[in-house]
């Protein structure tokens, strides 16, 4: 082997072992990624009824699911307690409490209200208005809904909901958000598109 | 007639593709064929056959053979000298493992350039292993499919997919992160996790492929674990006239076309190529119904330059592949009722009109990859060889949810691969390879997806070393290889809470294999390697939190079991802290390999014993604010899998060849004794493949017939319905038996019938797949829980070949 050679083979071990042999001081310093406001998770959910003609009247229901996406159960924290021959309008609180402060979902819904639609289920004739169990099983059912989208399709952020003379106890009442991206239109149902929540309280009429 | 002695340039075609692992280049090239006479197609004996400029020569014994050993250079010139005969003309075969037979015929006129293709050695430290070469032609028929489609009809080679765009190849049993993928030689650098991300190579740029079916992993990393696949670009020959070609097709289901095109020129020192393809298809069908959503986009690029100078080679690559695929729209359910709900229907609960729109779920996937090499051949059998590769992977991807505009993952991945190999000059009858590496891997969330990352932020860097060395004595080879891993690993991330969480971890692994080759006669040989390999979980496996598609997956530092047996999700788990190691591999693996003229018959036994093998597997169902979730886990667990493929190569006539084959594997989660989940089943195929050299127009044409059964997964693990989870029927906790929440589809038969012809300069054909419209699921592909496989496609291909010979 003659002189070049060496001094070709010997550059090129040296060449190589600089980049692939001898970075002892790999630097590892990793920033985390962003913090980002979590749009998809949901943990508080509260559902809202004011009595129409005394508004300080007002019965709450609360569901949470403390850890968003980890294991932990989804837990019904309230039963409904309405009382009989009233009228009611529902409204809703939905947060992401994970994040402090917490982040409004409901805004969200109703920034895209085009895309979204909530249903409900509840004992036969447990209401004198809407009657019936509700739309889940059949879109076509009667409900109450108090806005509509720009299309003028129901929304359901906002429902009346008529309680009748008689009582009611360990009576249900479910409520699910669908998310209907181009899937919504006015006869669009409760299977249509992807669930948001689904939550099912414990009904009283006293 | 005066005695004429012929000379005839033969460029030796062989490889050298620049990959990363340079099997080019090691002095262990032979190059073996017949010599017939042209008319009588008699064998011609005592053919003189020197390698021009070396000392090496054989003749040729009374069947016309010569083999001749040891080549080392790139481009070798065969001179074939004989007395009375002259004007040669050589068969190409393009069948692998085939000697060409090379025509001689009576009386001298002219020189002619002819090619043969050869044999090509084995990578050194696979040499005992048993492994499959494809070539273009065997996997150009159908350039839409995927890289894992392409090579699913080998023995013991299955593929596992999430719908008809995102397939990953699966050997005896194991993917993902257990197989390395080499793009045109350097370790594919993509986010290698689940299995709903695929590698991003488009298969119409390979120009050969490998298919390494034991532990690899001295020669290519612990990722090779479960075996290797190297797919390598056009191999940039020299004194290669101008080629040019372009292909185009059209396939009926989803009504998908594609156009490739590739050129490539070798002249004494300098040669290039430079191709560009692109892919349409739109929403496929099964027989019944449309799979909405599952169409996909394709573009690429690549090129290369090798400027070769006396014992110099410099080669730089380039591709770039741009892609866009959807996902079955019906596989998202974003409650548990939903997903009951679609498991349960015999048809997808989403159907529309077909469409070449790509909507949510879908992935958006664009990669580089740039490579520089350098080999310097300083002396006749030994070789330095220095690489470095760059790759660049860009993910997004989109679901279906409220902020569907926005990526739900979007991240930035960038790898680099520093590699010196030296492949030393003969030493005590000892063939080596000795090379160190540097790997580094940085992955980078972007902002602005809405949700909390599912893969924190990392950087990896791994310092490698191995040496290999073979040995040859007689008909015996003899291989060993050691290989040590330094690997440092720096991780940070958020919880959904958006506090942030963040470990150093490293791992030292050590990986070995010894083999050995007896080649007991001609046709007859056996192989025989031990393997072991250790692999570090990588960062889905570690730290996956959260919901993608239809389930929602903890990783296995996001959960821990408390002292009453309840899954916990509240904490990341440090390292350190977790009982998480690396999974430790011992492959033994035998190949005996028995033909005569007629008959090969090839069966390979495994078994392959896993410590810490990591998978995922369904946990149960959780009540979350959407309904009952689907939850699966990573898990850790000793496995075993034990495998037999067998194939029989038999030909009945000059035109007509029959392959029948069987793959079977059996495995184990050994530390409960229960099945493991997603393994493939037994499949059993045949191909029959019919060549006719002159029919009509055509200078020749094949036929192939091609029907293949899958039986049902015995051994999957038993079906608990979400339905019962959800209402309490059944109550699990984390140590019951493993489960799954659909049974094992029932097994099926597919027939795929192609015909290919050759006119001229133009190559065409015509293919069908699934010929009597089946309507089937498949055990490996996640979209089985919600629709069937595509129904019958037929795909008709057209090449144009344009080849300037005057430029010889």
């Amino acid at each position: 082997m003659n002189v070049l050679k060496n001094y070709g083979l010997l550059s090129m071990v040296i060449a190589g072992l600089s980049t692939t042999g001898c970075k002892k001081d790999a630097d590892l310093t990793v920033v985390p990624p962003a913090s980002e406001n979590e749009m998809e998770v949901i943990t508080d959910v509260k559902l809202i009824f004011i009595n129409n003609s005394d508004p300080s009247d007002i019965v709450e229901a609360r569901a949470q699911d403390p850890d968003g996406l980890g294991v932990q159960e989804l837990v019904i924290l309230d039963t409904i307690n309405l009382d009989a021959s009233k009228t009611y309008t529902m409204t809703y609180e939905i947060f992401n409490n994970l994040e402090t402060p917490g982040e409004d979902i409901g805004a969200e819904i109703l920034e895209e209200d085009n895309e979204h639609q909530f249903f409900y289920s509840f004992s036969n004739n447990a209401f004198a208005s809407p009657s019936g169990d509700g739309n889940i099983d059949a879109v076509s059912d009667p409900l109450t809904y108090n806005d509509v989208d720009e299309n003028g399709n129901a929304v359901g952020l906002s429902t009346s909901w008529t309680t009748p003379s008689s009582v009611l106890s360990g009576g249900t009442f479910t409520t699910r958000l669908q998310h209907q991206p181009d899937v919504k239109t006015s006869t669009s149902g409760a299977n249509d598109g992807d669930t948001d929540f689904e939550l099912s309280f414990v009904l009283n009429i006293q | 007639m005066p005695l004429a002695i012929v000379w005839i340039f033969i460029f030796f075609i062989h490889f050298c593709s620049g990959s990363l692992f340079a099997q080019t280049d090691t002095c262990s090239f032979n190059v073996s064929g017949k010599i017939l006479d042209i008319d009588t197609k008699l064998p011609i004996p005592n053919v003189r056959v020197i390698v021009f400029g070396t000392d090496k020569l054989a003749l040729t014994n009374s069947k016309g053979e010569f083999i001749i050993n040891n080549l080392c250079n790139e481009v070798n010139t065969l001179i074939i000298s004989c007395i009375g005969y002259c004007h040669a003309k050589c068969e190409n075969h393009h069948h692998h493992d085939e000697s060409p037979h090379i025509y001689i015929a009576q009386d001298v006129s002219e020189l002619e350039v002819i090619t043969i293709e050869t044999n090509h050695s084995k990578e050194n430290g696979t040499e005992t292993v048993s492994q499959v070469v494809l070539k273009k032609d065997d996997i150009y028929n159908d350039p839409t499919q995927s890289l894992a489609a392409s090579i699913a009809d080998q023995q013991g080679v299955t593929t596992t997919s999430n719908g008809t765009n995102v397939q990953l190849p699966v050997i005896h049993g194991l993917y993902g992160n257990r197989i390395l993928i080499l793009n045109n030689g350097l370790k594919h650098g993509f986010q290698n996790w689940g299995t709903d991300h695929a590698p991003e190579i488009d298969i119409s740029t390979a120009h050969r492929l490998t298919i390494v079916k034991g532990a690899a992993g001295v020669r290519y990393g612990p990722e090779a674990l479960g075996g290797a696949i190297n797919i390598e670009n056009n191999p940039l020959y020299l004194n290669e006239s101008f080629k040019a070609k372009i292909g185009t097709g059209y396939q009926t289901n989803g009504k998908g076309y594609f156009v490739n095109s590739e050129i490539n020129q070798g002249l004494k020192n300098w040669s290039y190529y430079l191709g560009a393809n692109y892919t349409l298809v739109g929403d496929r069908h099964a027989p019944s119904y449309l799979l909405t959503n599952s169409g996909k986009k394709e573009k690429s690029v690549y090129g290369g330059i090798r400027y070769h100078h006396k014992n110099w080679d410099f080669k730089v690559y380039y591709s770039y592949l741009d892609q866009d695929l959807a996902l079955l729209r019906s596989s998202v359910a974003h409650s548990g009722n939903a997903f009951v709900r679609n498991i349960n229907s015999d048809e997808p609960s989403f159907i529309r009109p077909f469409s070449y729109t790509i909507n949510q779920p879908n992935q958006l996937a664009q990669h580089h990859l740039g490579k520089a090499e350098m080999h310097w051949r300083y002396s006749d059998n030994a070789k330095l060889t220095f690489k470095y590769g760059k790759q660049l992977n860009k993910r997004d991807e989109f679901d279906v949810r409220r902020n569907a505009d926005r990526p739900i993952i979007d991240l930035d991945l960038i790898t680099n691969d520093y590699q010196l190999e030296w492949k030393h000059p003969d030493w005590l009858m000892l063939d080596g390879l000795v090379g160190v590496q540097l790997f580094t891997q940085f992955n980078d969330n972007n902002p602005g997806t809405g949700v909390t990352s599912v893969i924190p932020n990392y950087k990896t860097v791994r310092y490698s070393s191995f040496i290999i060395e073979s040995f040859k004595r007689d008909r015996n080879t003899y291989e060993a290889g050691l290989r040590l891993d330094y690997e440092l690993n720096s991780v940070a991330g958020r919880q959904t809470n958006q506090a942030i969480f963040s470990d150093q971890f490293s791992f030292s692994n050590l990986t070995s294999s010894i083999g050995y080759v007896r080649e007991i006669s001609e046709n007859t040989s056996f192989r025989t390697n031990i393997g072991t390999a250790w692999r570090t979980p990588n960062m889905s496996e570690l730290y996956s939190f959260g919901q993608h598609g239809f389930k929602t997956t903890f990783g296995l530092l996001r959960y821990y079991t408390s002292a009453i047996g309840d899954v916990n999700t509240n904490q990341v788990l440090k390292i350190s802290e977790s009982t998480v190691q690396s999974e430790k591999g011992y492959k033994f693996i035998n190949e005996f390999q028995i033909g005569n003229k007629k008959n090969t018959h090839t069966i390979t036994g495994y078994s392959h014993y896993i410590e810490n093998y990591t998978f995922e597997r369904p946990l149960g169902v959780f009540g979350t604010i959407r309904g009952p979730m689907p939850a699966f886990i990573f898990t850790q667990a000793d496995a075993l899998f034990i495998g037999l493929d067998y194939s029989w190569d038999r030909d009945w006539s000059k035109s007509l060849k029959v392959v029948y084959g069987i793959s079977y594997l059996w495995s184990r989660n050994i530390d409960k004794n229960e099945p493991l989940i997603n393994q493939p089943p037994i499949s059993v195929n045949y191909k029959l493949k019919w060549q006719k050299e002159k029919i009509w127009k055509f200078e020749s044409s094949n036929l192939t017939i091609n029907p293949s059964y899958t039986f049902q997964q015995f051994q999957a693990p038993k079906t608990i319905s979400p339905e019962s989870l959800i209402d309490g029927s059944v109550v699990i906790s984390s140590d019951s038996e493993i489960f799954d929440f659909k049974s094992a589809p029932n097994g099926f038969f597919l027939l795929e019938v192609s015909w290919s012809f050759h006119w001229k300069n133009i190559t065409g054909s015509i293919s069908v797949n699934n010929l009597f419209n089946n309507g089937y699921r498949n055990y490996l592909n996640a979209m089985r829980y919600f629709a069937n496989e595509p129904g019958r496609n037929v795909l008709f291909t057209i090449n144009y070949l344009f080849e300037n010979k005057k430029n010889e």
